[in-house]
């Protein structure tokens, strides 16, 4: 009964949620590729964790690698002959060393000439004898994010190993692992079932699973917790609040996914649902109930993992219960306390809490945020949002003071938004609060109302121009103050809520309200800081699926807001597969050339000799004027397309008109001709950034 | 419903049947039983160790004037180390919890990685906080370097936190209800503490003297260890630790201040713990036993070195 089945299971203390399917990956990965290079692959590969398990199961396994022949050379076939034709020394030497008689050896030509060989037959090892290699030498070498010691210094691995099944066909593949054997025998839940048992095949494992109840399977112990999950939440008379990140944490701390229902009592509801919620996550790790109607509220109940399947004593459910009265009675302490006091009243006390030793107080930054942001409201002509946006502002860090967000660092902004919101605050101030650290990751939303976005702007631009302002530009992996996702939320709120704002002119308000705390000045930030923004423009454009050239080529033309940059590449890449395009592409990085370093001459029309360049004036002359109307307009689109109609005029000019006449003047008009259209056909995008492949461009002008 | 001092019988019972060195509480202010030189000291160099005991803890920033249910400025820690830890400690454990009453069979026990530093004795380590029934109830600990030494052997150290544990056995709504004997609640016997001692470390305590007794500690604690004196030197340290402590929870102390006499105390026990191996590797090491031993003496102290 041979299958080629391999089954390999390291029972080890609980290894950290974070690392197992890192450190399953890379076992499997690992195990495959060197089975691959020996060109004993298996048709399938299954893997599995628990916290107790790493689970590497392998199918259609050939018994053995294939026999191989190698080529050992011999001597040179005139070494090997003495003048009589008799073997010499050198020949019987190397056949008695390759087991072989002389006439068994073959002649082989090389660069070098003819040469006596052996054909070695290698017999291929059988695929147990590689396994008992490969797989002790890759368990040891899985790159943990943390590893230890134990005992008398066995290790490192990331925790004590236990136990190890080493089965191929239901025979042991034997190997030790840090003082431990691998064998046969298995052990079940350490409270539940806490017994060995002995594994006879895959197939047989499975079986003893099942029976203990035990799931190795991450995404099966996913699907049933958010099944059961979603059904009981239903039974409760509402619906899950979903959180797939936490049902990946929670299916990685069990191996039987059993969901522990508990209740919270009533008079916790008066808490807003972000606490709740919050509280219940962070602490708890559990998710929490909506009410069925949508309005945001939250059901007492919570929902999270127990490692068995049922709780008929009602043990684990009181234990949790009484755990969670205790956080909520803590959060609604907080709760209260920080109601004691508005917001308002509590602002001073931002004196006393440091942004930066060298930047100053938050209060002082606060002051900063509510200038800056009154100046972006001016820069984009937005009078009625002002009052509004200045209000949020001051009141915008005032919940770092409040115990809930000493406590939940996570609810920082919500927090001021909810308590704003208490204080009466009106819906575009609270709302500006509550979403300041929006967005806070690639899939999180802007902020909501225009107040929200320019507070957002303002807060973060003050952060990077303060930090940029005192030379400490991230780099690598080195981002303390978390700048690089700052930089992208500024460019983010500024693309999708189409503000058409300079940012470096914020830049320099920015650098102007820090007065002397800055150790550099607004042009060297900048120097700095633009590349970095850029970079960010760079990584979301790209995102939205723009080519690296188009965005480099409409950056190359120069900024002066971001949904115009936008708009500028979205042309782009809207025409530049059209033929006549791609030819003005090529044409442009020919006048690029060619006038690189010439002086800036004026056109004189009476110097024109030849027919082409005339042509090409004249049609130049004739789509400048709407070439420069679609750019004012915001119609690059447009724009681009009659640029492209100077296609066929242009070559023509390429083939027939030598640039560099004899006669100066005429070559100095002809220059000047060309940096007139150079200049004009780079408004939107500087064309000699798009790249193109020239077989494909001949083949489409053609 | 299990009382206080219950607990601390049935844990001390089963840990001494283990071999542990039933040992008493350090006589002086300390944040956690790590601190207890039996354990800070012991889990250096080569010798094995096994040990348990209480360990009153002092955490005066945690102080609420005996008004939270559920915070001390002082509470009670059972301190175990097992030295070099057993492949089985795990199941140690466990069995400890079921001498202590639980029927594990009921309950949902999880261990959830969280590792420990403590910066100012210069030490880290690895493991878990042990969940049951979704309250955290013991930390779970392999040492993995003290004193800015790397161990070899390997130390576990069990953590259980007693009033917490007691708490959830019985399900009790307040720290200050638990029955430390039964008809002696827990809150009459140390209630009044907790609000005398809140008051004094927030409140009382003299900024000055206390600054002055760091200073004057820290100054003692190197006279003893150029006096080759481990054991006085150590407890210098640790009454420089408390007075930070005191300082800290008093808002004394400044971030920017705050590095630098954390600094000094590392100091101090990396000191002391340098010495200590020499020292023990004077005395040969006394506790070792076997073969092994001239091997790992010299291995040690060079590690030490």
């Amino acid at each position: 009964m041979s299958r080629g089945e391999y089954l390999l299971e390291v029972r080890s203390e609980e290894i950290p949620a974070r690392m197992l399917e890192p450190g399953v990956k890379e076992l499997s990965t690992r195990v495959f590729e060197e089975l691959m290079a020996r060109g004993i692959a298996p048709s399938e590969v299954e893997t599995g964790f628990t916290p107790r398990r790493l689970v590497l199961i392998l199918a259609g396994l050939p018994e053995r690698e294939a026999d191989r022949e190698e080529q050992v050379m011999g001597p040179p076939v005139r070494a090997a002959f003495g003048a009589d034709g008799a073997p010499t020394q050198a020949l019987l030497g190397f056949a008695k060393r390759t087991g072989l008689e002389p006439d068994q050896l073959a002649r082989v030509t090389t660069d070098k000439g003819e040469y006596l060989a052996a054909t070695k037959k290698i017999a291929g090892r059988a695929t147990r004898e590689v396994l008992a290699e490969i797989v002790p030498r890759i368990l040891t070498g899985i790159s943990w994010a943390k590893t230890m010691r134990w005992g008398s210094g066995e290790g490192p691995w990331v925790r004590p190993i236990h136990g190890i099944v080493s089965l191929l066909d239901g025979e042991v593949v034997p190997f030790d692992l840090f003082g431990i054997t691998a064998g046969d025998m298995s052990f079940g839940h350490p409270t539940l079932s806490p017994t060995v048992f002995r594994v006879e095949s895959v197939e047989d494992y499975r079986r003893h699973l099942a029976v203990r109840a035990l799931e190795v399977s991450p995404a099966e112990r996913r699907r049933v917790l958010q099944e059961t999950m979603l059904a009981r939440a239903e039974a409760l008379g509402g619906r899950l609040v979903e959180d797939p990140a936490l049902i990946e944490k929670l299916a990685a701390i069990c191996e039987i996914p059993g969901v522990m229902e508990g209740k919270f009592g009533d008079a916790f509801l008066e808490l807003p649902a972000e606490v709740l919620s919050t509280s219940l996550r962070d602490h708890q790790s559990a998710l929490t109930v909506a009410a069925p109607n949508g309005d945001g509220r939250l059901l007492p109940y919570f929902l999270t993992v127990m490692d068995r399947p049922d709780d008929p004593a009602g043990r684990a459910r009181s234990g949790n219960e009484w755990v969670v009265a205790a956080r909520l009675a803590d959060a609604r302490f907080f709760y209260g306390e920080d109601r004691k006091t508005p917001l308002s009243e509590r602002a001073e006390q931002l004196q006393r809490l440091n942004f930066h030793e060298k930047l100053g107080t938050y209060a002082v930054k606060t002051e900063r945020i509510v200038a800056l942001s009154a100046e972006i409201c001016s820069q984009l002509g937005w009078g009625s949002v002002k009052p509004q946006a200045v209000d949020a502002a001051r009141l915008l860090k005032v919940d770092l003071t409040t115990e809930m967000v000493k406590e939940f660092t996570s609810l920082q902004g919500i927090m001021g938004g909810i308590y704003a919101r208490e204080d009466g605050a009106p819906e575009e101030v609270w709302q500006a609060i509550y979403d300041q650290y929006m967005p806070a990751s690639a899939d999180d939303r802007t902020p909501r109302g225009r107040a929200g976005q320019v507070v957002g702007l303002a807060d973060r631009m003050d952060t990077l121009v303060g930090i940029f302002g005192l030379g400490m530009i991230p780099t690598g992996s080195k981002d303390p103050f978390g700048l690089r996702r700052a930089a992208q939320a500024v460019v983010r709120i500024a693309l999708e809520g189409g503000l058409t704002i300079d940012l470096e002119a914020v830049a320099v308000k920015a650098a102007s309200l820090y007065g002397d705390r800055l150790t550099r000045g607004a042009e060297q930030i900048l120097e700095d800081l633009r590349p970095f923004l850029y970079d960010r423009v760079r990584y979301i454009l790209g995102l939205a699926g723009y080519a690296y050239d188009e965005i480099e080529a409409a950056l190359a033309a120069g900024v002066s807001n971001l949904p115009d940059l936008k708009a500028r590449v979205d042309a782009l890449h809207k025409v530049r597969e059209e033929a006549a395009f791609l030819s003005v592409v090529l044409a442009a990085k020919r006048i690029a050339n060619i006038v690189k370093d010439a002086a800036e001459t004026p056109l004189d029309e009476s110097l024109l000799v030849e027919p082409s360049e005339k042509e090409l004036a004249e049609a130049f002359a004739g789509l400048r004027a709407d070439i420069e109307k679609a750019a004012a307009a915001g119609d690059y689109e447009r724009g681009l397309r009659r640029i492209a109609d100077l296609a066929p005029v242009l070559d023509r000019f390429f083939v027939e008109v030598l640039v560099m006449a004899e006669d100066p003047n005429v070559r100095r008009n002809r220059i000047a001709l060309l940096q007139a259209i150079g200049r004009a056909v780079s408004r939107t995008a500087r064309l000699t950034e798009v790249v193109v492949d020239k077989a494909e461009a001949r083949a489409k002008a053609g | 419903m299990q009382t206080f001092q219950e607990l601390i019988l049935k844990l001390s019972e089963f840990w001494a049947r283990e071999g542990c060195v039933l040992q008493q509480p350090l006589d002086l202010e300390v944040g956690a039983g790590t601190m207890h030189p039996d354990t800070f000291l012991r889990v250096l160099g080569p010798e094995p160790w096994r040990v348990a005991y209480v360990q009153p803890s002092r955490r005066p920033a945690d102080g609420r004037y005996g008004d939270n249910p559920f915070r001390l400025g002082k509470h009670h820690q059972f301190q175990v180390i097992l030295k070099p830890s057993p492949l089985d400690v795990q199941r140690l454990y466990v069995r400890s919890l079921e001498a202590i009453g639980l029927d594990l069979t009921q309950h949902d026990l999880r261990f959830e990685e969280d590792n420990w530093e403590a910066p100012t004795l210069g030490a880290w380590g690895v493991g878990w906080q042990v969940m049951l029934d979704g309250m955290e109830i013991t930390q779970f600990t392999y040492f993995q370097q003290a004193g800015g030494l790397e161990l070899k052997p390997i130390s576990a150290e069990i953590t259980y936190g007693l009033e917490r544990l007691t708490m959830f056995l019985s399900l009790s709504q307040s720290i200050y209800e638990i029955d430390w004997v039964e008809g002696i609640p827990y809150g009459q016997v140390r209630k009044q503490e907790e609000y005398e001692l809140s008051r004094y470390y927030f409140e009382v305590a003299d900024v000055t003297f206390l600054q002055s007794q760091f200073e004057g500690y820290e100054r003692e604690a190197k006279r003893c260890l150029e006096a080759g004196l481990v054991l006085p030197a150590y407890e210098c340290a640790l009454k420089c630790s408390h007075s930070f402590n005191v300082l800290d929870a008093r808002g004394a102390v400044s971030v920017t201040e705050r590095v630098g006499l954390m600094k000094r105390v590392r100091d101090l026990a990396v000191g002391c713990a340098k010495a200590y191996v020499e020292s023990r590797e004077q005395q040969g090491f006394p506790l070792l036993q076997g073969e092994a031993r001239e091997g790992i003496v010299t291995e040690v102290a060079d590690v030490a070195r």
